[in-house]
């Protein structure tokens, strides 16, 4: 899969000034490219190193501690990869953790005060969050306006429909049959499966993340989505449905914000305006940390999965270790501009440098 | 405490081999945690709802103190920074840990349940301290220690409807973050206390998200909107100190009641000690007698706690403030 890639990167690049030559693989742009899952691998080995013992037991690796760093990150993995569709086209999306925040809202309060039953509500909250990406996507592309912009607009937006959802108050979960109580099935998303190991909520983001994956690597969507972020104007002459595809990912990153709404709100048993504050910086560093370019054109969906899952084990061992959240918050900012230094190198080297 | 001993017995038989520890408990004469010792070595967990509020870092504060008097104790605080998703993982993270007692203030309850539940599963005593989860002390966590919200505001309700504002007018209530448990209790709370007093009107409500500057604007504009307000509780102490801040801009002599009661110089006791408030309701932390009920638990090997313990608020105006500065 990644040899395809390099070719199609490659030929994209055929239409900018200087084309980074196949033969000339530069080993700085490997490192790049799988940035994250050595940092991944790097961090699983700290991990292993760093790992209080109990009667000679790896706490790191025990069972229960993975799938407890798994279905940590899930949410906000679930959102990052929407979040590399829209950077890819050199976007970005300010209003996911709202976005969130209002599906969880709309989840509970359309199960629990309108009675809705399990498909329906979901179908609705996906459907509303594709609509929220959808007219952010028109404004922006119509009104040629900067999507910071206009997701920050969305971001206020979505917090204050939450908050009148939800008449400022949490709504509780309760399962049960009969008015006023859900769908007791919708509870497995707090649960594990197989043996009560793998997280329902991991299960939700590896499957997102695996159709996400063939999606940008396999369609004609995925190639125009590399095209726009890499050269617009190229991809325009060329054919490619510039605005169309630009809506396209934010409708994404909106199906993505209410997908990870529901699977809260199915965690917590709980819906409540303020979830996913801050999800969006996470999100984003989570894409960073992979590899994509915030310049565009540039990135991978593997790359996004393990970055999302190194900040997950990060925090792990260093709780673990009782190290405090601030050394955690300095070891993430590290690591974000280790991150985009490497990317600025290579593309100084192939002579895209801004 | 019988129907606790009845619901283990339940469990254990329903969990059959799975909890053997459980079924021990049941017999009663088991201590909460069997490794009880008197010169033992313990980890006592704390998961911190949000160490950005100020109080917050109160209580990480007496806890930290607290523990420390106790040789064999170690504490560690797990910051799950106003997330329930973070803190259910720093929850899960103390279970792998296997810490000894479990302390938690969780940042929500519903959410914050099933991780209470998984630790409690795992043989480790859960006392929750401020805030509860879904179900009852006892039975579905160890115990509760707490303060209790609407009680307090209402403490204040009535002070400004029988000292404050003996002869009515108009008062005005900060709330916290909209939809969190504590303002809710608390904008109710004082509600209930002014009830006392039918002269008196509250004139605005506003969310000002527990912060000092959203505070201050809301606060601006209500004055604006309504120059005769004569009393202003908020909701927390950073509220009060904005809003102290907005009177003084707009040249008015509010009353300002505060509610949390810190220490030190940016808390509410200073504040009212100098006169700039009328007065601050403590929100006692717990700290103490958390460390209080660890040391039965692991020392003494208790095999029963006391399920709730509600720490009362004091009230702190201007003839005791100074005096309780040091404390």
């Amino acid at each position: 899969m990644s040899d395809q890639k390099i070719e199609r990167t490659a030929s994209l690049a055929a239409s900018t000034p200087a084309p980074a030559s196949k033969h000339r693989v530069d080993p700085l742009a490997i490192i790049v490219r799988f940035q994250s899952l050595i940092g991944l691998v790097l961090v699983a080995i700290g991990g292993v190193i760093f790992s209080p013992r109990r009667h000679g037991e790896i706490l790191f690796l025990n069972p229960d501690n993975i799938a407890n760093i798994v279905r940590a990150v899930s949410e906000t993995g679930i959102i990052a990869i929407g979040m590399t569709f829209v950077i890819i086209t050199a976007g970005i999306d300010l209003s996911v953790g709202a976005v969130l925040g209002l599906s969880s809202v709309v989840t509970a309060s359309m199960m629990i005060s309108g009675g809705f039953g399990l498909i329906p509500t979901i179908l609705a909250v996906l459907a509303m969050g594709i609509v929220f990406g959808v007219v952010q996507g028109t404004i922006s592309t119509r009104f040629r306006l900067e999507p910071f912009i206009v997701t920050l607009a969305g971001l206020q937006a979505a917090r204050g429909l939450a908050l009148i959802v939800s008449g400022n108050q949490y709504i509780n979960i309760s399962y049960g049959d009969g008015p006023g109580l859900a769908p007791p099935v919708f509870a497995v998303l707090g649960e594990r499966l197989f043996d009560n190991t793998v997280p329902v909520a991991t299960i939700v983001f590896i499957i997102f993340a695996a159709i996400a994956t063939l999606v940008l690597n396999t369609t004609r969507f995925g190639r125009y989505v590399y095209a726009v972020g890499g050269n617009e104007r190229a991809a325009r002459i060329s054919g490619v449905p510039v605005s169309m595809v630009k809506i396209s990912v934010y409708a994404i990153t909106g199906f993505a914000s209410a997908l990870a709404g529901i699977v809260h709100a199915g965690q917590f048993n709980f819906g409540s305006a303020n979830d996913g504050m801050g999800y969006e910086l996470t999100a984003i560093a989570a894409v960073v940390i992979g590899g994509t370019s915030l310049f565009g054109g540039a990135g991978s969906m593997v790359g996004t999965v393990a970055g999302t899952i190194m900040l997950g084990a990060l925090a792990n061992i260093l709780q673990l270790n009782n190290i405090t959240p601030a050394t955690q918050l300095l070891a993430t900012a590290a690591i974000i501009v280790l991150a985009a230094v490497l990317q600025s190198l290579v593309r100084r080297r192939e002579g895209l440098g801004r | 405490m019988r129907t606790t001993t009845g619901s283990r017995v339940l469990k254990a038989a329903l969990l059959a081999g799975a909890s053997l520890c459980m079924a021990g408990a049941a017999q009663a004469a088991e201590p909460l945690v069997k490794a009880c010792a008197k010169d033992g070595q313990f980890v006592i967990g704390f998961s911190q709802a949000n160490n950005a509020e100020p109080y917050r870092q109160h209580v990480n504060d007496e806890l930290t103190a607290a523990a420390k008097e106790v040789p064999g104790f170690t504490l560690q605080i797990a910051d799950g920074a106003g997330n329930v998703n973070t803190q259910t993982s720093q929850v899960d993270n103390f279970i792998t840990q296997k810490v000894d007692v479990l302390l938690i203030s969780p940042f929500e309850a519903a959410p914050l349940t099933p991780a209470v539940k998984r630790a409690m599963d795992a043989g480790i005593p859960v006392i929750e301290l401020d805030r509860k989860t879904v179900g009852d002390p006892g039975k579905d966590y160890t115990a509760f220690i707490g303060g209790d919200n609407f009680k307090i505001a209402e403490e204040a309700g009535k002070f400004t409807a029988t000292k404050l504002l003996p002869d009515g007018g108009e008062a005005a209530v900060l709330e916290g973050l909209p939809s969190s448990t504590p303002a809710v209790e608390r904008l109710n709370g004082f509600k209930e206390g002014v009830k006392g007093n039918a002269k008196i009107q509250i004139v605005a409500e506003q969310a000002a998200d527990w912060v000092p500057d959203k505070a201050q604007t809301a606060f601006a504009a209500m004055l604006q909107a309504h120059p005769d307000i004569k009393v202003l509780y908020a909701s927390n102490d950073m509220m009060a100190a904005g809003a102290l801040l907005a009177a003084k801009g707009a040249g008015k002599d509010v009353k300002i009641i505060g509610t949390d009661g810190l220490p030190g110089p940016a808390g509410g006791i200073e504040a009212v000690a100098k006169g700039d408030w009328a007065a601050t309701f403590t929100y006692p932390t717990g700290a103490k007698e958390a460390i209080d009920m660890s040391k039965k638990i692991l020392l003494d090997c208790a095999t029963s706690v006391e399920p709730t313990v509600t720490v009362d608020t004091t009230a702190i105006t201007a003839e005791n403030a100074k005096s309780m500065m040091g404390k």
